[in-house]
């Protein structure tokens, strides 16, 4: 299981690039990012929630009300152009610190 | 017998309770709860379970509270700073102007003028750097 602070400050680029792939609501956010961490990354749910309404607010993403499936309301989230310059930035600092581990990790076996 | 619609009924009054706001957002916690239930539900648990489950993952409504206060609170500051910016960027002008006009008058630079002028300056300048860090913020 991932520390709590590291899952905190993935928070917005997970949720930027999920985005990119198109739009979608809090519930399927989570589940996708347990799926796709093997479970290791684990949102109290009710929290994604001020990071979505943050993130809304600092016009990095739109939200709609919409219906899901069986007619109920759901809230749609979608990428804004400066939230998807958001992660372009986010990548980049992402892949600068995967980079940096990489290095020092291949340092010490060698 | 343990009624569901009931329950989330109870669960969505005390959210209000705590001080969730707007409604909008309790609503939206809602479907999310909804949403796990079935889920849940259709792997075989117990409504009973299930929503014992789905809400211990929405979490505690006083720290949902305290989470979406501090967006409020962050909104409240940067509203606050481009305010008072935007009074400074005009406080400024406002001692320069009638300092520049006595200057015209008089024909001459005394110290109370040159006082003023350097003192509107430095409130205006002062005045439109917080107009840019209050907009800076809201990107942050």
């Amino acid at each position: 299981m991932l520390r709590k602070e590291l899952v905190a400050a993935a928070a917005e680029p997970l949720i930027l690039s999920l985005l990119a792939r198109g739009e979608s609501y809090g519930y399927a956010i989570i589940q996708d990012v347990k799926a796709r961490s093997g479970g290791k990354m684990n949102w109290t749910d009710g929290m994604l929630y001020p990071v979505l309404h943050r993130m809304e607010r600092r016009g990095l993403i739109k939200a709609r009300w919409g219906e899901s499936e069986t007619g109920r309301k759901r809230k749609y989230y979608s990428l804004k152009k400066e939230g998807k310059a958001a992660m372009e930035k986010h990548h980049e600092h992402w892949t600068l610190v995967h980079d940096v581990l990489s290095g020092l990790r291949k340092e010490h076996y060698v | 017998m343990f009624d569901l619609e009931k329950t989330i009924t109870e669960w969505r009054r005390q959210m209000l309770a705590a001080g969730i706001r707007p409604p909008a957002l309790v609503e939206e916690l809602e479907g999310h709860l909804r949403e796990e239930i079935e889920q849940l539900i259709k792997t075989g648990m117990d409504a009973s379970l299930a929503f014992e489950i789905a809400t211990g993952h929405i979490g505690q409504p006083r720290l949902l509270k305290h989470e979406f206060k501090k967006i409020e609170r962050n909104s409240m500051k940067r509203v606050i700073i481009i305010a008072l910016g935007v009074f400074a960027s005009l406080t400024g002008p406002a001692l320069i102007l009638p300092a520049l006009a006595k200057h015209k008058n008089m024909g001459i630079w005394s110290y109370d003028i040159a006082w003023l002028i350097i003192l509107g300056a430095i409130i205006a300048l002062a005045g439109m750097g917080m107009v840019i860090l209050g907009f800076k913020k809201q990107k942050a």
